[in-house]
């Protein structure tokens, strides 16, 4: 068999693929898997996931356990998503030893239940007097903190107004709502922010009414100090939903994880079971080829990896060693190949009683070349959809792993994802959008070359086609 | 005729089991031994505290040297790294895996092997259940798709195997317990029975009520898989000659079906069902931890949270065991179905 007739087999394979409908879907599938991993950096809100999953400090400013943005259109009442207001108007005055800032923010709320908190974050060196200001769509103007920071380089200021506006939030308080309710509440327990986007009336505290409108959030600062200065001040409005699909209990952005997670879960499937089925396929022709002692041997190692449940001893393993993703990867190889070995060996069997096969032994054909040429292309189109079908599992096998706490922890992976909502209790609270994303894509991505196989599948084994 | 056939595979599967420990203790040796050694530092710092008052310090020490290479020796923790993995090997196969660190079986005992022994019972009763179960239904819908090929209830149930194909049980069982138990509470959130187990016939019920949730999950994902092998096995059944001689001679299509196309289609359909059960319970391991079912797979769990490594090696032993059991089981079944495997010699 030449390389030209390898290909028209080949081609003669795809002309018969075509003709399977969810071979064609699984297809498609498989290049919008590998569209979402080209254009990753496009489709994160966080571009360095990848890097900083595990580093809090990445997504402090994100609401933790949040719902995705589109729960909204299900709910009666609407969440308020989250904002990052980023173009201010800035205004910045210079005198000798100071410089007197001004940024406003305006932000149009127009949800039912309020943010949970307004983060500050700027950059700033020498000593800085802050204050904040909010005005309310009903006239109403609070000063809600006032803070110094005296930084001795250039860093980062990051102000919670949850956490600064106590303060403020007791003297409005006192102002509106029913002293009676008043009486009964330690400050410590009222959410300043809540208050602020409500209607200042009696009941503010008990059952608040959103005022709905456009605020004004007024930072001023006078940075006092040779080379002092304030800038690049921006306002997060942290929200009560999140994203496409919300966020876990560490505050992370779940769809930037999943998205991220996609390409390793490609990486995991499909270099597992290329590697896995192309030695399988070489053990299995050698195998049958030389028959006799040699396939005795080799078919006694078959049966003592065939033997070993792969998951217990992969969880042992993981448990003990603390092993790399390429670790992993090995040793799914060092397992998986056994599945098809059976199925080349008795095809091997077959393709070597053939004529031609004879024909090449009487030209003085060498083994290697009998082997190469005449035996592995015809077991070709069978190794592909063996490998097709091995993808989903060596995915599973991973992220049952990961689930288990013993993943890779330098990188992302869906198992791992899942392991966290185990752990942070998503199943008993409910958190739905931890659960169903990263395990709907393990799902997806199994649907996807389970297509793709089983159309294979259907082409190489005539018998099973329907009448 | 048979029993030589089945001497042989029994004789084949002991030696590749020997190995399989081989391979293991060689694995697992060095972390074993660290665990060994801090226990056996911990029982001769224990045993020096009754001695200390009789004692003086020079003999303490002495005595503790000597009680410490007793042990080494009695663990044979003083030979050469070869022979300790020899021996590591030996007393897995002797089923002695030791105690465990923290672990201890429902009766407060630090055997590894009473504490895998109580777990056993235990898997196996979910899953051989579920497979069962999986079966019944796998095989009946397979003929059906078989009767019918390419038409909507052939093409539509293969899909679904596709789309399920992928899908891992355990997260399935996680968006269960979160609907079932939490959402909507029809269901307990996991474990064997209530606390504390009812009395009598009440237990039974308890437990089938406990079962239900990690049973019906089982039985959703699994079944589908199956019944597509049937349909394949069964429809390249229906292509022999003797099947077209059957319907020239006037047969119902039920008779051919049920009576000559399953005849022969059945060694096959029983392997790959009892494979799956095996290859199910693989997967089991993490599934029995989503539902706290106290079985061999949750002890996974348990002993990796506790960094349990005698409870965990015992634990990997022993399934080992049962999957090579399997497997061996397997193969005489398939011996009695298809007498044409016990005569001729190669599979």
């Amino acid at each position: 068999m030449k390389l030209q007739e390898l290909r028209e087999t080949l081609r003669d394979f795809w002309g018969e693929f075509r003709k399977v409908k969810y071979g064609m879907v699984g297809l498609v599938m498989f290049f919008l898997f590998l569209l979402v991993v080209i254009f990753e950096p496009v489709l994160i809100p966080f571009p360095e996931t990848g890097q900083r999953w595990r580093d809090i400090t990445y997504w402090e400013d994100n609401p933790k356990n949040a719902a995705p943005v589109w729960v909204n259109w299900f709910k009666r009442k609407d969440y308020t998503p989250q904002a990052v207001l980023d173009k201010p108007d800035f205004n910045e005055r210079k005198a000798a030893n100071t410089q007197v800032a001004e940024a406003v923010f305006t932000y149009d709320y127009k949800y039912d239940l309020p943010p949970i908190d307004l983060l500050l974050r700027a950059t700033g060196k020498g000593l800085l007097n802050l204050a904040v200001h909010l005005e309310r769509p009903d006239g109403l103007s609070i000063e809600l903190t006032k803070k110094s920071f005296r930084l001795s380089g250039e860093a980062p200021v990051r102000l919670s107004l949850d956490k600064e506006a106590v303060g403020a939030v007791g003297d409005f308080l006192k102002t509106y709502e029913d002293p009676d309710v008043l009486r009964g509440v330690s400050l410590f327990t009222v959410k300043p922010v809540e208050v602020f986007f409500a209607r200042a009336a009696p009941g503010i505290l008990r059952n608040p009414a959103p005022l709905k409108g456009e605020y004004r959030i007024k930072l001023t600062c006078v940075a006092v100090g040779s080379g002092a200065f304030l800038k690049e001040p921006a306002l997060t409005v942290a929200g009560r939903v999140f994203g496409l699909m919300g966020t876990d209990g560490s505050k992370r952005d779940i769809w930037s994880g999943v998205i991220v997670g996609t390409k390793w879960a490609l990486l995991i499937g499909l270099l597992t079971s290329a590697v896995a089925v192309i030695i399988g396929v070489f053990y299995g022709v050698t195998s049958a080829y030389f028959g006799g002692a040699v396939d005795l041997v080799l078919m006694r190692i078959y049966e003592v990896f065939q033997s070993i449940p792969l998951l217990p001893v992969m969880i042992v393993v993981s448990a003990v060693f603390k092993p790399s993703i390429w670790m992993m990867i090995l040793m799914m190889c060092a397992f998986f190949w056994v599945g098809s070995v059976r199925t080349v060996r008795s095809m091997g069997l077959q393709i070597k009683e053939e004529t031609y096969v004879e024909a090449a032994h009487a030209l003085g054909a060498s083994q290697g070349r009998i082997i190469f040429k005449h035996m592995l292309p015809q077991v070709i189109p069978y190794a592909f959809a063996s490998m097709a079908l091995q993808v989903p599992v060596s995915i599973v096998y991973e992220a049952s792993v990961s689930l288990l706490g013993l993943g890779d922890a330098t990188i992302v992976t869906w198992g791992q994802i899942l392991h966290d909502a185990m752990q942070g209790g998503a199943v008993l609270q409910g958190i739905w959008w931890w659960i169903i994303p990263p395990g709907l894509f393990i799902a997806l991505m199994g649907m996807t070359f389970a297509f793709i196989g089983f159309a294979m599948d259907t082409i190489l084994n005539p018998k099973l086609r329907t009448r | 005729m048979y029993w030589k056939y089945v001497i042989r595979r029994i004789v084949s599967v002991v030696f590749t089991y020997i190995v399989i420990i081989f391979i293991y203790s060689a694995l697992f040796n060095t972390v074993m031994e660290k665990t060994i050694r801090a226990q056996i530092d911990e029982q001769v710092k224990q045993e020096m505290l009754v001695q200390t008052h009789v004692m003086s310090v020079a003999d303490l020490k002495r005595y503790q040297e000597e009680r410490l290479a007793f042990h080494y020796k009695r663990y044979h923790l003083d030979e050469p790294f070869l022979a300790r993995i020899f021996w590591r090997a030996v007393s897995t196969l002797k089923f002695d895996f030791g105690n465990s660190t923290i672990i201890r079986s429902a009766a407060g005992e630090r055997k590894v092997l009473t504490i895998v022994g109580e777990k056993i019972p235990r898997t196996i009763l979910l899953f051989t259940l579920a497979t069962a179960i999986d079966i019944i239904i796998g095989v009946l819908l397979g003929m059906k798709k078989a009767q019918r090929p390419g038409k909507f209830l052939d093409q539509s149930t293969s899909i679904m195997t596709m789309v399920v194909y992928g899908m891992p049980t355990w997260w399935v069982a996680m968006i269960m317990i979160m609907l079932f138990v939490y959402k909507i509470a029809l269901f307990p959130s996991g474990g064997l029975h209530s606390v504390p187990p009812p009395q009598g016939f009440a237990y039974l019920l308890d437990l089938l009520y406990h079962l239900a949730l990690p049973l019906l999950t089982l039985v959703l994902i699994g079944f589908w898989g199956r019944a597509y092998l049937t349909r394949n096995i069964v429809l390249s059944t229906l292509q022999e000659d003797y099947i077209m001689a059957a319907r020239a001679r006037g047969l119902s299509e039920r008779q051919v079906l049920y009576g000559h196309t399953l005849r022969s289609a059945a060694p096959p359909i029983a392997t790959m069902s009892l494979l799956s059960l095996l290859f199910s319970v693989g997967g089991g391991l993490i599934f029995e931890g989503i539902f706290s079912w106290p079985g061999m797979g949750n002890l996974y769990w348990v002993a990796i949270q506790q960094n349990d490594i005698p409870v965990l090696m015992g634990n990997l032993a022993v399934t080992t065991l049962f999957y090579l059991s399997g497997l061996v089981l397997l193969d005489l079944i398939y011996g009695v179905l298809d007498p044409r495997i016990k005569v001729g010699g190669k599979g």
